[in-house]
This record gives C-alpha cells, sequence and structure tokens, in this order.
C-alpha cells in the first residue's frame, strides 16, 4: 500500500475518470478530477493537489495550456505531472520534465498497476 | 494533383483514421482492464453496455470510411427529406451513448414540414458526426441539440453543443481547414478534422456546404442544403 495522496485527473472521458477514480480510491487515495483545463485550474487553486494525472488532448485549452499555467506560478510549478495519454508515441519526457511531467503512461498499454506504480513513484 | 500530393493526401487520411481510432479502442482496452476478479454482476453488465456502446461510435467512423470512399464511384440519389424527422432519427440513435456519459440529445422543436434535398443516408452520417463531435467537446449533463431551420433557399441543420469556448487560434485553424483534408494529429492538437472532412465531402455529395459558429458557450456545426420546393408545388 503506498502513500495516500491527493490525486488530480483530468480526462475529457467520463468513463476513464471514473475508471481510474474507481482504482486510485481503491488504492488509499483522495481523488478529484476535471474534463478540461478551466476546471482543472480552479481545482488546483482550490484543493492543491500532489500528483496531477493529466490527458493531453482535451477540450477546449489543451494539456499543455496547464502545463504552462502550472509553470507560471511557484506554487503549482512543482507539483509533479503524470501524462497519461494515447499520443505519448510523439511526446519526449526529456522535453516535458522542465514542464514538471515526471512520467509518461501510454494509454494504449498501459495497466491499472502502472498507474498506481507512476503515482507511488512520483510522490514518494 | 501530382502523384506525390495525391499520395501525400492519401497517408495524411489514413494517419488521421488511425489517431481517431486509437482513441475508442485505448477506451475498450481500458474499461476491459478494470474489470477485476472482484468486480460484481452489475460492473459486468455496466462495462460491457459501454464497450458496446464505444465499439459502435468506432464502427461508425469506420462506415463512414467505407462511404467516403465510394462517393466518386457511385451515385447517391438526392430526394426531398424530412429533415426535422431525420434530426428525430439521430437524436433516437445516438441518446443511449450520450444518457451512458452522462449527456443528452435533443431536437428543437420547428416547423416539422420543412423539406430538403438530400440523399437520406449521407445526412444522417454527417448529422451524427457532428453530434458525435458535440459530444467530445460539450460539459457533462449539457443537452446537445439538434435542430432544422429555413434559411431562404436553403435548409440548415445544426448541431449546438455546450462546453468551453474554443480558443481563437484554434478557432482560425477550424475554420481554415473545415472540409479540407485532415492534418496529422502533430500539426492540430484537438483533432484530426477526419470526421468534419468526411462531414464535409457527404455534404458536397449532396450539394451543400457545412460551417461553424462559435458561441461563448460552445460551438453550432451546421450543413447547409437546397430547399426543395416540393412542397410549394402542393
Amino acid at each position: 500500500m503506498s502513500r495516500p495522496v491527493n490525486v488530480l485527473l483530468v480526462d475529457d472521458d467520463v468513463w476513464l475518470l471514473e475508471h481510474y477514480t474507481d482504482l486510485l480510491s481503491a488504492a488509499g487515495h483522495q481523488v478529484i478530477s476535471a474534463k478540461n483545463a478551466v476546471v482543472a485550474i480552479d481545482l488546483i487553486d482550490k484543493q492543491a493537489p500532489d500528483v496531477i494525472v493529466l490527458d493531453v488532448l482535451l477540450p477546449g485549452a489543451t494539456g499543455f495550456s496547464l502545463l504552462h499555467e502550472l509553470q507560471s506560478y511557484d506554487d503549482t510549478a512543482t507539483v509533479p505531472v503524470i501524462i497519461c495519454s494515447g499520443l505519448t508515441d510523439d511526446l519526449s519526457l526529456d522535453d516535458l520534465a522542465p514542464y514538471g511531467v515526471r512520467r509518461l503512461l501510454d494509454k494504449t498499454t498501459m495497466t491499472p498497476d502502472d498507474l498506481l506504480a507512476a503515482v507511488r513513484s512520483v510522490t514518494l | 494533383m501530382n502523384e506525390g500530393q495525391g499520395r501525400s493526401d492519401e497517408l495524411s487520411s489514413i494517419i488521421a483514421a488511425a489517431h481517431e481510432l486509437k482513441a475508442p479502442l485505448a477506451l475498450m482496452r481500458q474499461l476491459s482492464l478494470s474489470l477485476g476478479s472482484g468486480s460484481s454482476q452489475q460492473d459486468i453488465e455496466r462495462v460491457a453496455h459501454r464497450i458496446q456502446l464505444t465499439s459502435e461510435r468506432a464502427l461508425r467512423l469506420t462506415t463512414d470510411l467505407t462511404r467516403s470512399s465510394r462517393l466518386q464511384a457511385a451515385l447517391f440519389e438526392l430526394e426531398p427529406v424530412n429533415p426535422y424527422e431525420l434530426c428525430e432519427e439521430v437524436a433516437r440513435e445516438l441518446r443511449p451513448l450520450f444518457q451512458a456519459r452522462g449527456t443528452d440529445i435533443e431536437v428543437e422543436s420547428g416547423r416539422r414540414h420543412l423539406l430538403a434535398i438530400a440523399n437520406r443516408e449521407l445526412l444522417h452520417r454527417v448529422l451524427a458526426n457532428f453530434s458525435d463531435n458535440a459530444l467530445e467537446y460539450a460539459d457533462e449533463n449539457a443537452t446537445i441539440k439538434l435542430s432544422a431551420r429555413q434559411r431562404g433557399a436553403k435548409i440548415r441543420l445544426s448541431v449546438r453543443d455546450y462546453g468551453p469556448a474554443v480558443p481563437a487560434q484554434v478557432w482560425r485553424q477550424l475554420q481554415s481547414s473545415l472540409g479540407k483534408r485532415p492534418q496529422a494529429v502533430q500539426a492540430r492538437p484537438n483533432s484530426s478534422g477526419l470526421g468534419l472532412y468526411l462531414a464535409g465531402q457527404f455534404a458536397k455529395a449532396m450539394s451543400g456546404e457545412i460551417g461553424a459558429i462559435n458561441h461563448r458557450d460552445g460551438t453550432s456545426f451546421y450543413v447547409d442544403l437546397q430547399s426543395s420546393t416540393q412542397l410549394s408545388l402542393l
């Protein structure tokens, strides 16, 4: 069992949000979720999550916009981000690390354990 | 168009199709992985229903792709079509998917005796495509609205969603690419535009055109078609 942390999930798919919420809650984590970057920013301001699990393709502002926003403020610049996307082939952890991204998870190959392990590893 | 450009467009379309199919396939995989040994019968039924709806969504795209490839070779007969009835038909077909995802789809009341010159099958695909796009971008609990209205000699069928405003830069890009060949996802982060490209092709085959309107609280996608004069002759 990993240390319980506050996780913010950002994904436009409500079924995936529900699935990941169930998974992380069962592991003892506090989970909040947002379907788009605007709601996510509001939740970050109000609830200061320990880690953010972020999809890249979001309606309106993309996940990349949210990464830029996070880097604009001292209190959010250090929040670890796990990118969870179907587009990780096109992404590089080296390129995204300066934006707080600590792990890349590929939705087409990841397992539930991969998500739990990623959350655990970035919040040690 | 030269042969090289043709191949490049073809490759671009294949990449776009692969991208658009990746999302529902990845979702189905994740949903199936959510079923562990401790899942209740109720969980299994809920997830199975979601997998079924997601696979049907992916299959609609593959059907559109194959239909699009037949546009050059086959003639799609045009006839007077009641747009209001067609909106109702599309809403009925998609409502289970929308409701399962926490939204809804309905047809705005309006004049029910309009007639547009269209191919029933292609127009159905255009509206289903716009609706599917709306589902992706609509807020939770929002209702997507289909409507049909007379605009001069044209009939406009619209699909209105309620969600975050589209940023100006993305909107300009969307406007300039409406109905054009889909681009690889790197060039356009929100979507490959494949669905709208196909809708544009189907509209063109009915001598119509598609367009979009940006609202402060969402977007309308529409198709304009020639109005039938059949009613006025009665």
